[in-house]
């Protein structure tokens, strides 16, 4: 965009000075009428999920109810209470809210970059990161039990999922052999468009628990701990009222928009699909926007679906979950992909497996055999894996909730 | 813990699906039934059956309405007798006594003749915003004349409005008919002869509906508002003596019937001491012929009277009416 600015004739300064401001508009606006949407688009599925209407009235089936909620925010009392620390009370929405348009700054919306880093997953890693900062402000700044309790309980969960969520990268890093989001989408563009991470073995695997570890990090039901509303009130937001109490719920969503985003970027192929190549251009363009909104919304779906289904797990069962499930697959996985990279890859690094199933496949020619071996292996790892953990967590499981008299008899409890 | 101190048939047996293996099966099919449920909310028909646990509930209020059963209640109302514009209430006091809430208050009327008080409500208020809707003034009533209204739309920004006064809270017979019709007739053959006795004791104009005299026709109109409908056939009904001799009479007839309507009037003016005009009393029963709620005419020989029959008849059955009243005395 600089570029043809210059052309136009302005000073090369200039040119990447509005070229920047335009572009970060872009992602502020995108970021919270993408936002604004996604409330529409949870409250109304969820109602429906409950046999519901959901918000139907204002503007054509509601679509302008997030217009009329923010205006009722702007418009409410700001309170801080007494006690706090007014500074980090002010500063935790902002600090939330920041760290979460950031990671907007690297996500590829189709063919379409704002920013490309060659370290776009770490950045992404990071600005999730932030958050636990916010949160722990909100917590402590407010001065009262329950915000602070919390707080105390956002970070922990965090900080336990940020692991897995980290390591289930790994495999597609290890695929892919780059950490940038460009990169990763351009590798999962074989086969038509319809090369994605999430139809092999370790890319399945690591979709589900990226996805998970997805769900924790952002907050969302089953994993609502911070916010646990019959438990603690709202978690950290307890103190917080009006325009600030509305920037934390828009940077709660943004985030999750943002999971979506990552997601279908990391494991969906992003705006990988068929025609795009085809077409190419801008038509391409806007067909892999489609395709990847398209992706990034039926994945908000899921998270709606999840939380009308499940119940909010325990503190011991969300930390249980993390250490002894998911940990432990996450680190399978990279083995697996390790296995499945060497499997495809590999030439002169290891010279027999030339010899043995013959070289690896190129853009022209595909090596079915390698690809076959590969997909067996790590779907037997990989299955094996979940199979052993699963019966692992599940061995002191009883049966029944009481003792029968055959069992009394038997003396078997 | 055992449960062998419980009969077999209390304890629930809750399995867990497969002890052995579980991987989320549990959870899959508990995403299976919300997202079923999601299917048919979204795509499937709005649910008609109450028992029906799919399906969309949700009635759009303003555009959509359900059909209110014909027990609902929401608020009292009192009834008049469309043809004769005669009030059911006699002031006993009944619901006054029972209204948990108290909202109910009634002033008996009195002859201005004689100071006696007459079977009528001379006013009667009734404060619908401590109203509890418990209906038990509408049970206890002995003459059918306070009943519980469907019309629940009452929201008003101006609360004194909320102390309903006689002239707002009657509504016509046809009305509470129309909501309620096989509750009224259940009771409309005693209610409609208690009505009948206790004209006979109210004199001149005093039972009579407190909106048609108050403010004319319109006002019925007024107390039925949010109900259009029902009740204008009442407010728009004609009383006067001509309404009765229909417009194709032979003008004989015609002239026969005034005549007895006028010895009618002639004897009983005697007895009623100076009251208001009983010519327009004597007719009133006889409009019944010619309207459309027939139904809720009074009982007796006046149904008899059918819309086919001959003129001569007619008349000679108003004259034969006539003197029977004459024989009674009124």
């Amino acid at each position: 965009m600089a570029d043809a600015l210059t052309q136009l004739g302005f000073a090369s300064w200039l040119s990447v000075l509005i070229a920047s401001i335009i572009k970060v508009t872009l992602i502020l606006v995108g970021g919270s009428v993408g936002m604004m949407f996604l409330t529409w688009y949870e409250r109304r599925a969820i109602s429906y999920m409950q046999d519901r209407r959901g918000p139907n009235r204002v503007g054509p089936q509601g679509l302008l109810q997030p217009i009329s909620e923010a205006i009722k925010t702007m418009t409410k009392e700001d309170a801080t209470p007494r006690e706090a620390d007014r500074i980090v009370h002010f500063l935790a929405p902002v600090v939330m809210l920041g760290a979460t348009v950031l990671s907007f700054a690297v996500i590829p919306w189709g063919r379409m970059f704002p920013v490309d880093l060659n370290a776009a997953v770490l950045f992404v890693i990071a600005t999730g990161g932030l958050h636990s900062i916010g949160m722990m402000m909100a917590g402590w700044g407010s001065n009262n039990k329950f915000a602070l309790l919390g707080g105390m309980r956002g970070v922990a969960q965090l900080i336990s999922y940020e692991i897995p969520q980290v390591m289930a990268i790994i495999p597609v890093v290890l695929m892919t052999g780059s950490m940038s989001l460009q990169k990763i989408v351009e590798a999962q563009n074989d086969f038509g468009g319809l090369g994605w991470f999430v139809f092999s073995p370790v890319g399945l695997l690591g979709f589900a628990l990226f996805f998970t570890a997805s769900l924790a990090e952002g907050e969302r039901t089953p994993f609502d701990i911070p916010e646990a509303d019959s438990e603690i009130i709202a978690g950290y937001m307890t103190e917080y009222s009006g325009m600030k109490f509305a920037v934390f719920y828009l940077s709660n969503y943004m985030s999750n928009l943002a999971v979506c985003f990552i997601t279908a970027t990391l494991y969906l192929g992003g705006g990988n699909g068929p025609g795009v190549d085809a077409l190419g251009g801008f038509a391409g363009g806007l067909l892999s926007l489609i395709y990847f909104l398209l992706k990034s919304f039926a994945l908000f779906f899921i998270m709606v679906l999840i939380r009308a289904t499940v119940p909010r797990l325990r503190v011991d069962q969300l930390m249980g979950f993390a250490w002894k499930f998911l940990l432990p697959l996450v680190l399978v996985n990279i083995l697996s992909a390790s296995f499945w990279v060497a499997l495809l890859r590999w030439d002169q690094q290891w010279p027999q497996l030339t010899e043995w199933f013959g070289a690896p496949s190129t853009a022209d020619a595909t090596n079915w055999g390698r690809l076959a071996i590969a997909v067996v292996l790590t779907l037997l790892i990989n299955a094996g894996a979940v199979a052993l953990i699963m019966r692992l967590t599940n061995r002191n499981v009883q049966k029944h909730l009481y003792t029968t008299d055959e069992e009394l008899a038997l003396g078997l409890s | 813990m055992t449960l062998s101190h419980l009969a077999t048939e209390d304890v629930f047996v809750v399995e867990r699906n497969d002890a052995d293996f579980r991987a989320g099966q549990g959870m899959t099919k508990g995403l299976g039934i919300v997202f079923r449920k999601f299917r048919k909310a979204l795509f499937g028909k709005p649910n008609s059956d109450r028992a029906d646990t799919e399906g969309q509930f949700n009635v759009q209020y303003p555009e959509e309405r359900l059909v209110l059963p014909e027990a609902y209640r929401n608020m009292p109302i009192l009834l008049y007798d469309d043809a004769t514009g005669h009030e059911l209430c006699t002031s006993c006091f009944q619901c006054e006594r029972i209204c948990p809430p108290q909202v109910i208050h009634i002033t008996q009327a009195k002859d201005p003749a004689t100071g006696k008080p007459v079977p009528a409500a001379a006013n009667f208020v009734l404060e619908y915003d401590t109203c509890m809707s418990c209906g038990y003034c509408a049970e206890v009533c002995p003459f059918d004349a306070i009943k519980m209204d469907h019309d629940f739309e009452l929201s008003t920004g101006n609360h004194p409005e909320l102390d309903v006064n006689y002239d707002r809270l009657l509504r016509p017979i046809s009305y509470y008919e129309a909501i309620a019709p096989t509750m009224w007739s259940d009771v409309k053959e005693q209610a409609m002869k208690k009505l009948q006795n206790n004209i006979k004791r109210r004199p001149g104009a005093i039972g009579r509906d407190h909106g048609q005299k108050v403010k004319g026709g319109a006002a019925v109109a007024v107390a039925a508002t949010p109900v259009a409908g029902a009740a204008p056939a009442a407010a728009a009904k004609p009383r006067g003596p001509v309404a009765a001799i229909g417009k194709n009479m032979p003008e004989e007839k015609v002239a026969k019937l005034i005549s007895i309507r006028a010895a009618n009037a002639a004897k009983r003016g005697g007895g009623d001491a100076g009251a208001a005009p009983v010519a327009e009393a004597a007719p009133i029963v006889e409009t019944v012929v010619d309207t459309p709620a027939a139904s809720a005419a009074p009982s007796g020989p006046v149904a008899a009277i059918g819309q086919n029959m001959s003129e001569d008849k007619r008349a000679k059955l108003e004259a034969i009416r006539a003197a029977k009243r004459a024989q009674r005395g009124e």
